[in-house]
């Protein structure tokens, strides 16, 4: 403890609730009560209604949930599959540190000119995939595939030796090893990768402004599309109903973990 | 300028437990007080209430004639010896003892001179431009007495200081540590241990502490021979506890009447007689406690005989035996009637 | 290490095809980024006519969009960047020294956080300092005038705002990390041998923090230096970053070489960015095994 009289400890809390709440919580608060509220000009917002609700809740809005939930979900088991493959086959090789920063490279790369990257590698044959939906699956599984291959090293790094060791030593074969003593002890930490995956290709704008074809709008677009022509509270709606699922499909996986941690 | 303690009927809870129940306790200028208890006996929260870090429900704490109950740590002026040394990783040895002086803006010739003094005092002084992680963990403990002494504290807190110690290097410790008490006489110690070795060697009193109370408080040998509680009888070496009945003439362990003096015990209460297992001899005597032989274990020097008596396991430690007895021997032992110790019966802890 | 007597045989067995092991997801990753990275560089050094040049570089470079974009980009990232460390640096103080009830909510508050879109924070300031929003209508409630006084959304000081609140968290993350391994027997230490509260954060703490204040802190910087979605959404014709040159330049212009260029000078400033937090980070992770 840093600070032991009650006082400055009170007036230390109540600086950081003064920043914190208005800086972090304020900005959620305001878009869900936003998509709730007739007019908002004032300190309180004018009246109570759930007609943004209802005018997103017709096909299109859902179709652009669907979108973005298909998206994320393909990113994600891609990104997963590579992440992991990459992470397990790099390990004890001499290629290891190249292949790490290889695979934090989409990171350090802006995601609007991984669009626009692939928007230049992929309009000419052989591989004309410009205003396809697949497009848009292989830009957010670019981008979210350095996080998971991250976080399978940093579990791979803590992982104990002696279990394979162990499991080698009873005359386990590479494979077995792999598929009964190593993904079921990596399984914490592919779920939260997952669940990490899932959530940013939720929320991934730039890349997708750059590629989406007009018949694959995901939410973030669509948001965007909202308040661009001034629709804010509609916007509000649709960002609302993307962090509900973000946060539903979060706190699954969690469930997920706990059970997986707890066997 | 010495300066004594005083705890005041101090009482700190966290949430509903407890944690230090109305604890009193005076220790005299220049004393050396150890706290002895096992964890979560609430020893370690009395030096934290005292060094300004829990602040007691009730209660007041003085160092010297200052109430400093409401002082922050800052400026209560004691110096504090930690179990992981707590150094600073990132300064060398000697800003790590500069710290405090610099904190209390001392005259920088003075600085120079008293981080000299310190590291001197220590056995450290050719270590002063070494950082922390490139010295073993004796000399990281005397940095950081080195680094609490600069200060010229009135009253040094010292806890648990040697338990991250091997055993080797704890007893080498422990005389250090009784040297700089002897060069510096005026400092008060606060010695906060659970290890009864510590302080049996260190203390000039013992605090024995269980259950968020204070047990048991004088000299080592006060506390050795003569125990108030059964607690503090097995936690200060070992005992054979034995519960018995008081008779007009004596007590009574089930059939075996015992001429130990009860002092002013009603006749028929129970009692727990308290007698030290190098004090048992083997053969007839006063007192004589018959039983079969449960176990013999040799120690190099002495034998230790388990004997049951009566329902009771009894133990001997006597001088090597040249044919000891075997298991299930019949067996007498016997003790000196001024060797043993009749406690209240039920005070273990 | 030693093996057991019955492994080396699974081992060489393990060992022989590893490097093949690794094709796969290399070869998947290659296509995918690597070689449209490339074709980014290539096309920037191939103008339409034909040919090679770096005619292309000088066009660019010449226009006072690309040099106000330049100017914006690093202004605004620098400042984002001081901001978040700042405000991080106290908020993960007083969450890790401070202890109050709630602590660890707001723990996992944060890393929820972080799993959100930048462009809601510029969604949410909209609501609050947007023209027609709770401030202005609080203003023009209470004065009677026209307009409000906060009109500050559109302009670089709007970008740097929002870019501060969402990035701060991304500080946070690493400086709780760094303070949980702190000893409070050091804070301890310090306090009783006569220290006060800020003596022991810059004494003490900060230099502990510093490794992952750099890390946290150059993290950020190329993240907000890539940021596009909070930008975008401010709606801002005045402010106007690298990346949402690239994108005009790109889908509203349809100037693919001229997106390409930007786009390769974005990605210089960014790696090179990067590269100073990896440095940083693995001195950090290198220095922590040393202590160990």
């Amino acid at each position: 403890m840093l600070v032991h009289s009650r006082r400055t400890r009170r007036a230390l809390q109540a600086a950081f609730l003064a920043l914190f709440l208005p800086v972090f919580a304020l900005p959620f608060l305001v878009v869900v009560t936003a998509s709730l509220a007739t007019r908002w000009s004032g300190v309180l917002p004018s009246g109570a209604t759930l007609d943004h609700y209802r005018a997103v809740a017709h096909a299109d809005a859902l179709d652009a949930l669907t979108t973005s939930v298909l998206t994320a979900v393909t990113a994600s088991v891609l990104a997963l599959v590579t992440g992991t493959w990459a992470a397990l086959a790099a390990r004890g090789s001499r290629l290891r540190r190249a292949i790490e920063v290889l695979f934090v490279l989409p990171v350090a790369v802006p995601s609007v000119v991984v669009g626009l990257s692939l928007l230049v590698a992929f309009s000419k044959p052989p591989f004309l995939l410009n205003g396809t939906s697949t497009i848009v699956v292989l830009a957010h599984a670019v981008l979210v595939t350095a996080f998971a291959h991250q976080s399978v090293t940093a579990a791979l790094d803590r992982l104990d030796p002696a279990y394979e060791q162990a499991a080698a030593s009873l005359g386990a074969s590479p494979l077995r090893v792999l598929v009964r003593v190593k993904v079921p002890l990596l399984l914490p930490s592919l779920s939260a990768a997952a669940g990490l995956c899932f959530a940013l290709s939720m929320g991934e704008l730039s890349a997708t402004m750059m590629l989406y074809p007009p018949d694959w709008v995901p939410l973030p677009v669509k948001v965007f599309a909202a308040t661009d022509r001034g629709a804010l509270f509609p916007g509000a709606a649709l960002a609302v109903l993307l962090m509900a699922t973000t946060l539903l499909v979060l706190l699954a996986v969690s469930r997920i973990r706990t059970k997986a941690a707890h066997r | 300028m010495s300066t004594g303690i005083r705890f005041d009927g101090v009482t700190v809870t966290y949430g509903r437990t407890t944690v230090l129940d109305s604890f009193d306790l005076t220790v005299e200028p220049g004393e050396v007080m150890a706290l002895l208890g096992p964890s979560g006996s609430g020893k370690t929260t009395a030096l934290r209430a005292l060094a300004g870090f829990v602040e007691p429900a009730a209660g007041r704490v003085h160092i010297g004639d200052r109430d400093v109950t409401a002082l922050p740590p800052h400026r209560r002026g004691v110096g504090m010896v930690v179990q992981q040394y707590a150094l600073f990783p990132h300064m060398k040895v000697d800003a790590n003892v500069a710290f405090g002086l610099k904190a209390r803006k001392a005259p920088r010739a003075e600085i120079t001179a008293r981080v000299a003094e310190a590291l001197e005092m220590t056995g450290m002084a050719a270590y002063a431009k070494r950082y922390p992680r490139e010295l073993s963990g004796g000399q990281q403990q005397r940095v950081a007495i080195a680094r609490a002494l600069a200060i010229r504290p009135g009253v040094l807190l010292l806890d648990e200081p040697l338990s991250a110690l091997d055993a080797r290097l704890r007893s080498g410790m422990l005389a250090e540590l009784a040297r700089l008490h002897r060069e510096l006489p005026d400092i008060t110690m606060l010695y906060v241990t659970h290890d009864q070795v510590e302080a049996l060697t260190l203390a000039d009193r013992i605090a024995v502490m269980d259950s968020a109370r204070l047990q048991d408080c004088g000299t080592p040998r006060d506390l050795y021979r003569r125990p108030r509680t059964e607690f503090t009888a097995s936690f200060i070496g070992t005992a054979n506890l034995l519960p018995v009945t008081v008779t007009a003439d004596g007590v009574r362990l089930a059939g075996t009447a015992l001429d130990v003096p009860a002092g002013g015990a009603a006749v028929g209460a129970p009692a727990t007689l308290c007698v030290r297992p190098h004090l048992v001899g083997l053969g007839e005597g006063p007192n004589a406690l018959r039983g079969t032989v449960a176990e013999v274990q040799w120690r190099g020097a002495t034998h230790r005989l388990c004997v049951d008596v009566e329902g009771h396991r009894v133990t001997a430690d006597l001088p090597e035996l040249p044919a000891p007895p075997p298991a299930g021997a019949e067996v007498t032992l016997h003790f000196a009637a001024h060797d043993a110790v009749l406690l209240p019966a039920g005070t273990h802890g | 290490m030693a093996e057991p007597v019955a492994v080396p045989d699974a081992v060489r067995r393990r060992r022989f095809p590893a490097r093949f092991l690794l094709l796969p997801p290399v070869a998947a990753l290659g296509l995918v980024f690597l070689h449209p990275l490339a074709l980014v560089l290539w096309q920037s050094v191939s103008p339409n006519g034909g040919g090679h040049s770096f005619a292309a570089y000088t066009d660019v470079f010449a226009q006072a969009a690309f040099r106000d974009a330049l100017r914006n980009t690093v202004l605004i990232a620098v400042g984002a960047t001081a901001g978040a460390l700042v405000l991080g640096f106290f908020l993960a103080l007083v969450i890790a020294f401070v202890p109050f009830p709630g602590g660890k909510a707001i723990g996992r508050f944060i890393d929820i956080f972080l799993s959100f879109p930048s462009f809601l924070i510029t969604l949410a300031l909209l609501f609050v300092y947007g023209s027609t929003g709770m401030a202005n209508g609080l203003w023009t409630g209470a004065t009677g005038a026209a307009r409000g006084p906060f009109d500050f959304l559109h302009t670089p000081w709007g970008v740097l705002l929002a870019e501060i609140t969402y990035f701060t968290p991304f500080v946070m993350r690493p400086l709780l990390g760094a303070f949980s391994q702190l000893e409070t027997a050091q804070l301890d230490v310090a306090a009783s041998l006569g220290a006060r509260a800020p003596r022991i954060v810059r004494q003490v703490v900060l230099p502990e923090a510093l490794p992952s204040l750099a890390a946290g802190g150059s993290l950020v910087l190329v993240m907000c230096l890539n940021e596009f979605g909070i930008v975008l959404f401010t709606g801002a014709k005045g402010v106007t970053t690298l990346p949402v040159l690239v994108h005009s330049k790109a889908i509203l212009d349809g100037d693919y070489t001229g997106a390409c260029v930007v786009a390769v000078v974005n990605i210089a400033l960014s790696l090179a960015l990067y590269g100073l937090y990896r440095t940083l980070t693995t001195r950090m992770e290198g220095d922590r095994r040393a202590r160990a």
